[in-house]
């Protein structure tokens, strides 16, 4: 699966792998230890973060939310 | 997390994680960007460009590991001034069936400020309610398709041992 930014596709694949591996033998099993993805998550955020400014996609500080956020009203 | 790509949505043409932890509780929460692609011709396209004829979702799950639980919350970020689709998921282990999974759809939708504005919903619901028994269809795709590969994989490290331990016989006498 593609990223939304192309250039950021194999950055992605990269945190992908990782999470996948992560989230099927770590978390999934009940157990607490963090993921180990973090620089690889930064890395392709500086993309995707670039690419969503560049083509103008009206996510509205999503990227912000935290665990208490509700969704956020559009405006219409 | 691996339900894109999948036959039944060929017109969902990027994933993007936006955001992802672990609350207090020990949920996972993430924060999704979906791209989609509708089947608009090639023609149409390319007099008004890709950027135009591509929709966003943002879409919003959380994954219980203690209750086994997954509920996704998904809404479209385009063309929020015609319309907007709030779409909920919830995945749980069936009451009585543990080795079945439950899961409920249901999904909110309003067009804006159009006169078929009725005959549009009752539309835009038909094709949700299809929509809802192909995820299902692409859900049962995608676990057929990790089994396959899990298969192989013990089936290809099985060969692998078998002749390690007879090569490992055969040095030894």
């Amino acid at each position: 699966m593609n990223s939304v930014g192309e250039a950021c596709t194999e950055l992605k694949r990269e945190y992908d792998q990782c999470f996948n591996r992560w989230f099927a033998e770590t978390f999934l099993k009940g157990e607490r230890a963090a993921d180990p993805c973090g620089q690889l998550f930064r890395r392709y955020q500086l993309c995707v973060q670039k690419a969503i400014k560049e083509k103008d996609i009206p996510i509205e500080g999503l990227e912000f939310m935290g665990p208490s956020k509700g969704k956020t009203e559009n405006s219409s | 997390m691996q339900k894109y790509p999948n036959p039944m949505n060929p017109s969902v043409v990027g994933v993007d994680v936006l955001d992802r932890h672990i609350d207090p509780s020990g949920k996972l929460h993430s924060h999704r960007l979906l791209s989609t692609e509708w089947g608009i011709p090639s023609i149409v396209k390319s007099l008004i460009g890709t950027c135009r004829t591509r929709t966003y979702v943002q879409e919003h799950s959380v994954v219980d590991p203690v209750k086994k639980t997954m509920e996704l919350k998904s809404s479209n970020i385009s063309f929020t001034n015609l319309v907007s689709v709030d779409e909920r998921l919830v995945y749980k282990p069936h009451p009585h069936e543990p080795h079945k999974t439950i899961l409920t759809q249901e999904a909110i939708i309003s067009v804006k400020g159009v006169s078929l504005s009725s005959y549009l919903e009752g539309l835009m619901a038909n094709t949700i309610s299809s929509n809802a028994n192909k995820g299902r269809e692409a859900l049962e795709w995608v676990i057929n398709k990790l089994n396959a590969e899990i298969e192989e994989f013990t089936a290809s490290a099985r060969g692998t041992m078998r002749n390690s331990m007879a090569a490992a016989a055969f040095v030894e006498k």
